[in-house]
């Protein structure tokens, strides 16, 4: 068991101390200080507070977890109906490069129905072993047949760690896991390292909406899991030779029992708003022509985006007021946003400066909208944008 | 978990400036909630709000009186503290199984601090029930099942799930409702009972709070922003590919 | 008044005085939105924009214009309704929107220096970091304050704070003749023979030119909850307003609104109002120190409410259900806008005990005249929004219907004691019915003042009045 234990004797300026924590788990009672329920333990009050007045103890548990017997990296293969998602290729990546440092293997699991080409697939990116468990009864992702299958190879295997892709069915089926086998799961990792010496896993991922980021370790216990979004980590690059072995796993049919049934499957209506678009495009007055429009909106397609704009485009009837950015309009919050031919007035710009990236595109180089972009390019968008769309086809290989 | 999306953090010393005496629901939690009203609402039933955290929280179930729910409980106890994702799902496991039985189990999408979404999962697996979650939309509702829609990157699953079960439902699967202040009076006296590790079934220490959670926070430390301009200079064809670039180097192509 | 014509030699000039090409715009340099202002209906280019960065900027392109009798009009954010900044005489027009810096926060006598163009969104997130808060809040965040002084503005916390005219004390002004003084002073209290700030607040940019105010603070209450309050028909929630405003607490807000422009605003912002399940809504607004002292300032309001037959009182208490709430209140117009083809728009104002009348008085209205009417605003003041909706109808037929309904309305406000505009201003379009229900005397008071500050008329002429 571990605790905190508060040395009274230690501490000069109580309320200082209290102050020390981001959680206001901390008061004074009685000239004390006290930690009520609240405290997440974050450690902040031992590492940043008066020397030695906050004690971190942990009590040894009676059975010391024996860690040389969990050996490898394992990835959870994401895929639907055969295909793999590319986030697979990313932890594979990182699975190695985690594995190398260990001297240990990397393991890739497969749980599908008629997933053999995808096997196969998986033998172009340098993995020591990929179990398939292959069953008509996992053709679609049901929590608890999958958890079954997923138990059963940990059990088997006994990896050091275990990658899991962010995706839908990946941030369901990673924290059943990790309650069955009472281990810890770190979501939405950004940053991932091992130590070499403890075989722990060094586990990197922003809270609070990313106001705060925390590194978190699982010292006690094995496997270790986490989760990992699309397009955080480098892909493992494919080979042309195969490698790793193919290793062909069966599961009583009992464990296969699920009390979901899948109906029916139907294609998503295409995502219109703008809110939730994760790349823009955005429109402004500079844009003239309505063949400038179309062309933006052909870019916004080929990042996977969506087309906006400012009031004066709404006005002139271009765009639709939903697809209007602005104080006036719906404020965005995009991974991308390409503004084009806008000046940047206010209201604009506090509708879309929370963005994480903001490109702006424009000929005037005291347009105000410089002043809020990551990447500004100064030039004429009726020459830049051909290009780009251009460029962005021959990377896409289209 | 009590919390608002609102959380501002000191430029200077990186950490949280919390409100302490404003204890509201979590802003997710509101959908599960809104979504259990409607459910009521239609095939009749009774809602219990559960949560865990200390006294003050008793508000966040004061203010789901006021929204319509029948019953509420706090699981409160120093032991519980400092609970990682496991060990938090396991006493609300443990809590829920103390209230008795249950045919549904709603949970928001995730908290607003740790927005982790893995409590949900996490407590259907201690209670061994089936669980779907991302639901986008209900169906439909008999006496043994429920048809949901499940939200996929590409496509939606439409998922028959048999009672008891776990739904995490998105948000804005439905516009929560205000809190009414005719209800909020009408329940001013309702009790809130408290559950301790005492009320467990499973009265093991070791599986609670810090000694119950396998993740431990080495330390937390703000961000480093993203404050810095970069020109992209040159002709259109040099700016184009330096834009290409850069954006393949972002993963956004 | 005949003009002199603007010619190139007076571009040169200006570009002179100012030195700056980029801040002088000329010919085809001039964009088309400084020929009108949001809702548009008035249009008129000007000869030259010049972007100020200075009082001196603007006194010395005032002091060219009145040597050389060419007509000024001077532009914030153009976010008016009424065609205020537009130059229908076209000439010069000053946009101070540059001018926008806080100049300074004075903590001991709670003011705030600013320059013109500073937008109230700016002060609004400035004053807050500081504890602090200017009261005056109209719907529009992103106009500037001197446009908020030029109108008087007054939003939706007058009910307990009072308009834009209550927070200002002190303004630097360019007089046409291009000489800068100052009215007013940072204190408290003042009978210093005429107020000649008050004079300027409200006159709309056709006595000075505002270059620079100091604005009165207040300490910024740490709660606020708001009460949204369905009733099952407008009429209940009408009549229940002059009961609040009797009680002892004090809403800093109430607003009316109707079903079908809740579902607009739903439409507009592709968001669900937290409730539309009633005909008609009061929205009030509550703010104080602690939650105990709001909640006992609401309470007995929500039980009046109640009694007067409200199907329930929903609270709104977290950021997330404010936003909700207001976010769509704000968007009204847009979302009304939205709605229709074109509309026009009244913002008259009657003794807030006639509201309901008034009230009750636009579907009558709309009706006989065959005209789409919507409104919605500030039913705590008095001060009441309605906008003409053209729809489907020619633009010869909505000129027709609209012009008889304002008509109609102004006639109908003027009988029970109401006023032409609460806080939107006369400006171009609203000259005629000032004309028309002002005491002939009043306005023969209004030409003289405007006489002694402009004798050559060329501060933004034709608005308000005719000299």
């Amino acid at each position: 068991m571990a605790r905190l234990k508060v040395h009274q004797d230690k501490i000069d300026d109580p309320e200082a101390l209290v102050a020390v924590c981001p959680f206001g788990s901390m008061s004074v009672k009685d000239g004390n200080v006290v930690i009520d329920d609240s405290c997440r333990m974050c450690l902040n009050c031992v590492n940043t507070g008066p020397k030695g007045a906050v004690e971190f103890i942990v009590e040894k548990k009676k059975k010391p977890l024996k860690k040389e017997r969990w050996q490898g990296v394992a990835v959870y293969v994401a895929q639907v109906d055969g295909e793999i998602h590319p986030v697979t290729y990313e932890l594979i990546g990182k699975a190695k490069e985690l594995a190398g440092k260990l001297h240990q293997p990397v393991y890739a699991l497969l749980i599908g129905s008629q997933v053999q080409a995808a096997a196969k697939e998986l033998q172009h990116y340098g993995i020591d072993k990929i179990f398939v468990y292959d069953d008509p009864k996992l053709a679609r992702f049901a929590i608890e047949p999958y958890t079954a299958v997923f138990e059963r190879f940990i059990k088997q295997n006994k990896p050091n760690s275990i990658l899991v892709g962010a995706t839908t069915v990946g941030r369901q089926l990673a924290p059943r896991v990790a309650a069955r086998m009472r281990t810890g799961l770190t979501a939405d990792t950004t940053i991932l390292d091992m130590d070499a010496k403890s075989t722990d896993l060094s586990q990197i991922r922003p809270a609070f909406g990313g106001n705060i980021i925390a590194h978190i370790v699982t010292p006690n216990n094995r496997p270790q899991m986490a989760t990992v979004r699309y397009k955080v980590m480098d892909a493992a690059p494919r080979q042309e030779e195969i490698s790793g072995e193919i290793v062909e796993k069966k599961i009583n049919e009992k464990k296969l029992v699920s009390n979901e049934k899948i109906i029916d499957i139907i294609p998503k209506p295409a995502e219109q708003s703008i809110e939730s678009a994760d790349v823009l495009v955005a429109a402004g007055r500079g844009v003239k022509s309505k063949a400038e429009l179309d062309q933006l909106k052909e870019l916004a397609n080929l990042l996977g985006g969506q087309l906006a704009g400012t009031r004066p485009l709404v006005e002139n009837g271009w765009i639709d007021v939903r697809q209007q950015i602005g104080l006036s309009g719906r404020t965005v919050r995009p991974k991308l946003i390409i503004c084009v031919g806008i000046s940047g007035a206010i209201q604009f710009i506090a509708g879309m400066d929370n963005a994480d990236n903001i490109v702006a595109i424009n000929n005037d180089p005291k347009a105000t909208i410089f002043k809020s972009a990551h990447y500004c390019l100064v030039g004429d968008q009726s020459d830049i944008i051909p290009q780009l769309i251009a460029d962005i086809k021959a990377r896409k290989g289209e | 978990m009590p919390g608002s999306s609102e959380v501002k953090v000191d430029p200077d010393t990186g950490l949280l400036i919390r409100d302490g005496d404003n204890v509201k629901m979590n802003p997710y939690d509101l959908f599960a909630l809104e979504t259990a009203l409607r459910l009521k609402k239609e095939k009749g039933g009774e809602i219990t709000v559960l949560s865990m955290g200390p006294q003050a929280a008793k508000a966040v179930i004061e203010e789901a009186f006021a929204m319509g729910a029948d019953h509420g409980a706090l699981l409160s106890d120093r032991r519980f503290g400092g609970a990682d994702v496991l060990a938090t799902s396991y006493a609300l496991s443990q809590g829920i199984k103390a209230l008795g039985d249950f045919d549904l189990i709603l949970c928001g999408k995730q908290t607003t601090d740790g927005d982790t979404a893995q409590v949900g999962p996490e407590i259907s697996e201690y209670l061994e029930i089936p669980a779907v979650a991302n639901v986008t939309k209900i169906r439909e509702v008999t006496d043994e099942t429920m048809t949901v829609e499940m939200d996929m990157p590409n496509q939606l699953e439409v998922v028959e799930v048999a009672f008891p079960c776990l739904l995490t439902v998105e948000k804005d699967i439905y516009q929560p409702r205000l809190p009414s202040y005719v209800l909020k009076k009408a329940t001013a006296d309702r009790k809130i009972p408290i559950y301790s590790l005492d009320d467990m079934d499973d009265q093991d220490e070791n599986n609670y709070g810090l000694s119950g959670s396998p993740t431990q926070v080495k330390k937390i430390f703000p961000p480093e922003t993203n404050t810095t301009q970069t020109m992209l200079e040159g002709t259109a064809e040099e700016q184009a590919k330096k834009l290409t670039t850069t954006l393949a180097d972002l993963k956004l192509i | 008044m005949a003009y002199k014509t603007f010619t190139k030699e007076d571009y040169t000039a200006i570009l002179d005085l100012i030195n700056d090409n980029d801040r002088v715009l000329y010919q085809d340099a001039i964009q088309e939105e400084y020929g009108h202002d949001e809702l548009g209906g008035t249009e008129s280019l000007p000869d030259v924009v010049v972007l100020a960065a200075s009082t001196a900027d603007v006194s010395k392109v005032m002091t060219y214009a009145y040597e050389n009798n060419i007509p000024v009009t001077a532009r914030g954010a153009g976010t008016g309704l009424v065609g205020a900044c537009v130059p229908i005489e076209h000439g010069i027009l000053i946009d101070i929107s540059k001018m926008d810096q806080i100049l300074e926060l004075d903590e001991d006598n709670l003011t705030l220096t600013v320059q013109p163009g500073v937008l109230l969104m700016t002060i609004g997130d400035y004053t807050a970091e500081h504890d602090l808060f200017f009261p005056p809040d109209p719907g529009e965040k992103s106009a500037t304050i001197a446009g908020n002084i030029a109108t008087n503005a007054g939003g939706m916390r007058a009910v307990k704070y009072g308009v834009t005219r209550d927070f200002v004390r002190e303004l630097e002004v360019v007089l046409p003749t291009g000489k800068v003084v100052t009215f007013g002073g940072k204190v408290v209290k003042n009978s210093s023979g005429l107020d000649l700030k008050d004079l300027i607040i409200g006159s709309e940019g056709i006595l000075g030119i505002i270059t620079k105010a100091v604005l009165k603070l207040l300490p910024a209450p740490k709660k606020v909850i708001s009460l949204l309050v369905p009733f099952p028909t407008l009429r209940q929630a009408i009549d229940t307003v002059p009961e609040i405003v009797r009680s002892e607490n004090v809403p800093i807000a109430i607003e009316f609104m109707e079903q079908d422009v809740i579902l607009d605003a739903e439409e507009y912002l592709g968001k669900k109002f937290p409730d539309h399940s009633a005909d008609a809504y009061l929205l009030l607004r509550f703010d104080g120190n602690t939650d105990e002292e709001v909640e006992k300032a609401y309470q007995p309001v929500a039980d009046l409410c109640l009694k007067q037959g409200a199907v329930d009182v929903f609270i709104s208490d977290t950021q997330e259900r404010e936003d909700s709430i207001w976010k769509a209140r704000s968007a009204f117009l847009e979302a009304i806008k939205g709605s229709t083809t074109d509309m026009d728009e009244l913002d008259t104002v009657v003794p807030r005990s006639k509201v309901n009348e008034m009230v009750a008085y636009f579907p009558e209205v709309s009706k006989e005249q065959g005209i789409r009417i919507k409104s919605f605003g500030h039913a705590g003041d008095g001060n009441l929004h309605a906008y003409m909706l053209k729809d489907d109808l020619s633009e010869a037929e909505f000129q027709k219907r609209m012009t008889k309904t304002m008509e109609l309305v102004y006639e109908k406000a003027h009988n029970l004691g109401g006023l032409v505009s609460g806080e939107h201003g006369i400006g171009y379009a609203k000259k005629r019915y000032l004309k028309e229900t002002m005491d002939p005397v009043n306005l023969e008071l209004m030409r003289g003042i405007k006489k002694t500050f402009d004798p050559k008329n060329i501060l933004n002429p034709n608005k308000v009045f005719d000299v």
